[in-house]
C-alpha cells in the first residue's frame, strides 16, 4: 500500500472519530451540559421583596407595608438560657417555658431560631435596653391594612412570612411581589457575583381596585347595621357598575381582620359574595321573563290566570302568597308570582329556558378576578325530569352565587349584556406609571328593546303594589326584583327553616349607575326579601348617590335643577343639570 | 539564499496560510476566553501571544533562509544543546503547576522541552536517514539509549509528561516510516506485552506524580470526584457541549471567563472555542487543521531526499499528535496530559517550536527542485 495515502486515511480516520465524538458531545449531550453550565454560573436568590401597595379606586392605600422587627436568637451565644428566657418571657408575654426551650441548645448545634416574629414597637424597645447576649433583630416587612375589617375580603391577607392567603392579595401574588422576588445572578467558579449593580431589594406593583373606599364603608356601615337588626347568619353586599363590571364594594358578614386574621375562624373569612351558593329563588325570574319576550312565546300585556293561588306543575304543587286573580305579564314580577312566572316558564319551554339560563351565565364562574370563585349549579337540560322547569322558574333547582344574580340584571340594567366582572382597574409600576388596565369583554345576551322592557317592568317592583317598596329610594328610580327562599341544609339533606332573603337593582332606572345585590341568610323575625333585603338596598343607594354626587331624577320637577343663566346673558355652555 | 520569483514561486503559502489562520483564530480566542470580570483588566495574554507570534514568524524565516541540509549537518550539535536545555530545567528549573519545566532567561520565561523536541526531530530525521532500511534489532538497540531513553528519562524527571509521551511516539513513528524488520516488530510487540505490567508500575509508581495519577484516574472514570480530580474533563465537557450547532457566539462563553474551564486560554482553549462557534465553528477549525496535515504529507511525499522526506514526516506526526491528544482530551477521550493544541493554545515557546517546524517544513517543500552542492 502506498504510505502516503495510507497515512493521509489514517489522519482522515483520526478526524472522523473526533467529528463523531464532537457531534456527540454538542448535539446528544447539549441539554445536559448546557443546564450543567446554567446550574454553575447562574443562583437564583430570594430577594426581598416589598408587596405593592394596594389602592382603592381614588388612589386611597388600602393595604400597605410596615417595617417591623423581629427577635431572634444564637442558643450556642446564650450564656445564661434561664435568665434570657425569663427576661425575654416577661416583655414579649410568651410562655417562660416556651422561651426556655428554643435558647436552649436542646441536642441540635442550631445556629439560629426565631423567637418572636414581627414585635411590637415599645417590646423592641424594651429588649434593646436589656440586651442579652445571643440575640439580635431582624428587619421584616409586614403587611398593614389601615382600614382593618374594611373590604377584608377582597383585598385578602398575608401570613408572617408575606405570603397571600386570599383576595387580590393571592390572585396577583406574582404580581405584587414582581414575580415571588427572585432574581437570577451569575457567578464565577470562586462565587463572586458577577452581575454588579442589581437592587436586592424590590418593590412589587402596585394595584389600583375598582372598589371605592367610601362606598364599601356606606356598604359595611348599612350591613352591620341589618345583621344587628335581624339576627342573620350571614350576608353579602356587592355593588357594581353595571356598564363596565367594576366592583365598587363587595362586602360579607360574617367578617375579620387581615391584620389579625387568626383571630376568627374560617367562617369569617370565606368571600360568600362569590364563594356561598344558594338557591336564589324570585329574582332568578328573570330567566323566565326574559327569555319569554325575546322568543315570543309571551307578549307584553298578555293575561295569566293566578286566581287560584297554586299550581299543579310536574307532579308537585306551587303556591303563591297570596291569590293575584288574572294578572298581566308584568304583575307576575312586579307581585312575585310562582304561578305566574312557572306559566310563561312552560310557555318557553325547556330547551329554550334552559339556553337562556346559560345565557345569563349560570352555572359558570363569571371569571372575576378573586380566587376560589364558585361556578354554581345548572342542571343538565337532559336531566331534566317535569319538576325541573316550574321549579328553576322560580328559582330552585339551581345553585348561584350572588354575584351571579347580580350580573344577571346588570345585564338589564346596561342595555343586554354580560360583563366580566372585575376588582382591580390597573396594575401601577413601583414608580407609579401604569403596566396594566382592565378592559372588560361583554358580551350581548338581550336584545336593547327587552333590556328597556324589563327595565320598567323591575321598577314596579319599587312602586305601590310591588314587593319591596322598602327598596326605593328619595329622588331616584329603583328597579330590582325580591327573592325569598327556603335554605337547604346539607347536613340533613332537607330545607330548614331558615331562609335567603335578597334584593337586587339597579338605579336609577334609566340610566343606571350603580347595580347591587343585597343577600341575608337566615334572618330572624321576617323573611321576605323585600321588607329583609330591600330596606339595605334603598339605605346604600341612598348614601351611595350622596357620595357620588349623583342627580336625582325628579330634580327638574321638584324645582332642584339649576339650568344656568341663558335666559337672561345668553351664556352658553353654562351648567346644565337636569335631564331629560 | 536569494528572494526571487521562483522562491515566491514555490513557497508554501498554503502551509504559512492556515496556520497564520489558526495562529489568528488562537489569539481571539484568548481574548474571549481570558475576559476580566466586571472592575477587572484584560489579562495581556493576548498582547504576549501576539509578540510571540512575531517572534516565532522571524524564527520561521530564518529557518527558511538556510537550506535544510545545514540542519542534517549541525544535528548533533544541535542535540547535544537541546539535551543540555533539559540538564539546565533539572538544575534551575522554576516549579510551575506541580512540575519543574520552565527557566527564566531575562525575564522571560521559557520552556526548554519545547526547543528540545525540534532538535530532537532534526536529529532522528537526520540519524535514520543514513541509516539502511528497514532497521533490525541491532540497529534499533543502537540507536535507542541515547535518542530515545535519555531524551524520555530527562523529560519524565521534570516531569513533562506530554512532551515525553510525544518524543516516544515520534520516535516510534519515524522508525515505522522508515521501515523496521519483521523480526524487530516481532521482538517489540514480544517486549510490550512481558513489560506492560512491570513498566505500568515502574512508571505509576516510579515517574508520575499524585496529580498525573489522578488525571489517569478521572480519565478512567470522570466522576470519581467531579469537583476534584475529574474536574478538568468535566468542565471542558460542559464548555464544548453548551456551544451545540452555532455556539453562543464570539465573546458570549462563560465558562472560561467565569473561571469554571481550567486552562482555558492554554490547553482547554478548544473547549472555550467550541462553546463560542459551535459544531459548525469547530468543523470549520478542524478543516483547517486537516488540510494542513495533508499539505505537510505532500510535503513529505514530495521531498527530494530521505532527510528532507523524514524531517516533514516527523513534524506532521509530531503536530497531529499534538492536534489529537489535545481535542481528543478536551472531549475526554484521552487523560488529561499537558499537551496544547498547537497554534492555538496559549504559551511563547510552544509558538516559537511550532513556527520554527513550520518553517522546516516550508523548507522542504520550497527546496524540492534544488539539486545538491
Amino acid at each position: 500500500m502506498n504510505r502516503a495515502l495510507f497515512l493521509s486515511t489514517a489522519v482522515a480516520f483520526g478526524f472522523l472519530v473526533v467529528i463523531v465524538r464532537l457531534g456527540n458531545l454538542m448535539l446528544l449531550d447539549h441539554e445536559r451540559l448546557w443546564a450543567k453550565a446554567q446550574s454553575q454560573y447562574q443562583r437564583e436568590k430570594q430577594i426581598d421583596v416589598k408587596r405593592g401597595v394596594i389602592y382603592d379606586r381614588r388612589g386611597r392605600e388600602l393595604a400597605v407595608n410596615l417595617d417591623e422587627e423581629s427577635l431572634y436568637c444564637d442558643p450556642t451565644e446564650v450564656a445564661s438560657p434561664r435568665t434570657a428566657a425569663l427576661e425575654i418571657s416577661s416583655v414579649t408575654g410568651m410562655k417562660y417555658s416556651d422561651v426556655l426551650e428554643k435558647v436552649s441548645q436542646s441536642g441540635g448545634k442550631k445556629h439560629f431560631v426565631w423567637l418572636k416574629r414581627k414585635l411590637g414597637d415599645d417590646e423592641v424597645l424594651k429588649l434593646k435596653n436589656l440586651a442579652p447576649g445571643g440575640f439580635g433583630f431582624v428587619n421584616e416587612t409586614r403587611r398593614y391594612y389601615p382600614n382593618g375589617s374594611l373590604a377584608s375580603h377582597v383585598l385578602g391577607f398575608v401570613n408572617v412570612d408575606n405570603k397571600a392567603e386570599g383576595g387580590v392579595e393571592r390572585m396577583y401574588e406574582s404580581t405584587l411581589t414582581n414575580k415571588g422576588g427572585k432574581v437570577v445572578l451569575e457567578r464565577d467558579a470562586t462565587g463572586k457575583v458577577l452581575s454588579q449593580g442589581l437592587e436586592l431589594e424590590s418593590k412589587g406593583n402596585n394595584l389600583v381596585l375598582t372598589i371605592d373606599e367610601g362606598l364599601q364603608y356606606i356598604a359595611e356601615t348599612a350591613l352591620d347595621e341589618a345583621m344587628r337588626k335581624w339576627r342573620a347568619d350571614s350576608a353579602s353586599v356587592i355593588m357594581m357598575d353595571p356598564f363596565t363590571g367594576d366592583i365598587l364594594a363587595m362586602a360579607n358578614r360574617p367578617g375579620y381582620d387581615p391584620n389579625d386574621p387568626g383571630k376568627t375562624g374560617p367562617e369569617g373569612r370565606k368571600n360568600r359574595a362569590i364563594m356561598d351558593l344558594y338557591e336564589p329563588g324570585s329574582t332568578f325570574k328573570i330567566v323566565a321573563g326574559t327569555s319569554a319576550i325575546e322568543t315570543g312565546a309571551v307578549s307584553l300585556g298578555s293575561m295569566f290566570d293566578c286566581s287560584k293561588g297554586y299550581i299543579e306543575a310536574g307532579g308537585r304543587k306551587y303556591h303563591d302568597v297570596h291569590k293575584l286573580g288574572v294578572i298581566p305579564f308584568e304583575e307576575i314580577f312586579q307581585k312575585s308570582s310562582n304561578v305566574g312566572a312557572i306559566q310563561v316558564a312552560m310557555r318557553v319551554g325547556a330547551g329554550k329556558y334552559y339556553a337562556y339560563a346559560k345565557k345569563f351565565g349560570f352555572g359558570q364562574k363569571t371569571g372575576i378576578d378573586l380566587p376560589w370563585e364558585a361556578a354554581g349549579r345548572l342542571p343538565d337540560l337532559k336531566r331534566f325530569n317535569g319538576a325541573s322547569l316550574p321549579s328553576m322558574a322560580i328559582g330552585y333547582g339551581v345553585a348561584v352565587t350572588p354575584l351571579q344574580i347580580l350580573r344577571a340584571y346588570s345585564a338589564v340594567a346596561n342595555g343586554g349584556y354580560l360583563v366580566t366582572p372585575h376588582v382591580v382597574a390597573q396594575i401601577l409600576s413601583p414608580d407609579g406609571e401604569v403596566i396594566s388596565s382592565f378592559h372588560g369583554t361583554r358580551t350581548r345576551i338581550l336584545k336593547p328593546e327587552t333590556a328597556a322592557t324589563f327595565k320598567r317592568i323591575f321598577s314596579l317592583v319599587t312602586e305601590d303594589g310591588g314587593t319591596a317598596k322598602q327598596a326605593a329610594i328619595s329622588g331616584n328610580h329603583v328597579s330590582g326584583k325580591t327573592g325569598t327562599s327556603r335554605l337547604f341544609d346539607p347536613r340533613t339533606g332537607r330545607y330548614s327553616g331558615l331562609y335567603s332573603s335578597s334584593f337586587v337593582g339597579f338605579v336609577p332606572e334609566h340610566n343606571p349607575r350603580i347595580a347591587m345585590i343585597v343577600v341575608f341568610k337566615g334572618a330572624k323575625g321576617e323573611v321576605y326579601g323585600g321588607v329583609v333585603a330591600g330596606p339595605v338596598f334603598s339605605e346604600i343607594a341612598e348614601k351611595a348617590f350622596a357620595y357620588m354626587n349623583v342627580p336625582r331624577d325628579d330634580a327638574f320637577k321638584n324645582n332642584l335643577v339649576y339650568l344656568g343663566d341663558e335666559n337672561q346673558n345668553g351664556v352658553k355652555g353654562a351648567p346644565q343639570w337636569s335631564r331629560n | 539564499m536569494q528572494i526571487d520569483r521562483r522562491t515566491i514561486q514555490n513557497f508554501d503559502w498554503l502551509a504559512l496560510g492556515l496556520v497564520l489562520a489558526l495562529s489568528i483564530i488562537g489569539v481571539l480566542t484568548i481574548f474571549s476566553a481570558t475576559r476580566p470580570a466586571e472592575g477587572e483588566h484584560q489579562a495581556p495574554y493576548y498582547i504576549k501571544q501576539l509578540v510571540w507570534l512575531a517572534v516565532g514568524l522571524i524564527a520561521m524565516v530564518l529557518v527558511i533562509k538556510v537550506d535544510y541540509q545545514w540542519f542534517a549537518r549541525l544535528s548533533w550539535l544541535l542535540y547535544g544543546i537541546g539535551l543540555l536545555f533539559l540538564l539546565f530545567v533539572l538544575a534551575k528549573g522554576r516549579i510551575g503547576m506541580g512540575a519543574q519545566r520552565w527557566v527564566s532567561v531575562g525575564g522571560i520565561s521559557f520552556q526548554p522541552s519545547e526547543i528540545f523536541r525540534i532538535t530532537f526531530i532534526i536529529m532522528i530525521a537526520r540519524y535514520l536517514s543514513t541509516e539502511k532500511t528497514p532497521i533490525d534489532i541491532k540497529a534499533f538497540l543502537k540507536m535507542l539509549p541515547l535518542l530515545g531513553l535519555l531524551p524520555f528519562g530527562l523529560l519524565v524527571k521534570q516531569p513533562d509528561l506530554g512532551t515525553a509521551t510525544t518524543i516516544s511516539a515520534v520516535f516510534l513513528f519515524i522508525c515505522l516510516a522508515k521501515g523496521m524488520s519483521k523480526r524487530l516488530v516481532v521482538a517489540l510487540i514480544a517486549f510490550a506485552v512481558i513489560s506492560m505490567p512491570f513498566l505500568w508500575d515502574i512508571v505509576w509508581d516510579g515517574f508520575l506524580k499524585d496529580y498525573q495519577r489522578n488525571r489517569i484516574v478521572a480519565f478512567m472514570d470522570p466522576t470519581v470526584d467531579p469537583a476534584g480530580i475529574g474536574y478538568h474533563i468535566n468542565q471542558s465537557k460542559i464548555a464544548i457541549g453548551s456551544g451545540m450547532i452555532l455556539g453562543k457566539g464570539y465573546m458570549h462563553g462563560t465558562q472560561g471567563p467565569f473561571r469554571f474551564l481550567p486552562e482555558k486560554h492554554t490547553d482547554f482553549i478548544f473547549s472555550s472555542f467550541a462553546e463560542e462557534w459551535g459544531l459548525l465553528g469547530s468543523l470549520v477549525l478542524l478543516g483547517i487543521y486537516l488540510a494542513f496535515f495533508l499539505r505537510a504529507l505532500d510535503t513529505a511525499r514530495k521531498a527530494k531526499d530521505e532527510f528532507g522526506s523524514l524531517l516533514a514526516l516527523a513534524i506532521t506526526f509530531m503536530f497531529a499528535f499534538y492536534f489529537f491528544f489535545n481535542i481528543g482530551m478536551t472531549m475526554g477521550m484521552l487523560p488529561v496530559v499537558g499537551i496544547p493544541l498547537p497554534f492555538m493554545s496559549y504559551g511563547g515557546t510552544a509558538i516559537l517550536s511550532n513556527y520554527i517546524a513550520v518553517g522546516l517544513l516550508i523548507n522542504v517543500r520550497l527546496r524540492r527542485f534544488e539539486l545538491f552542492y
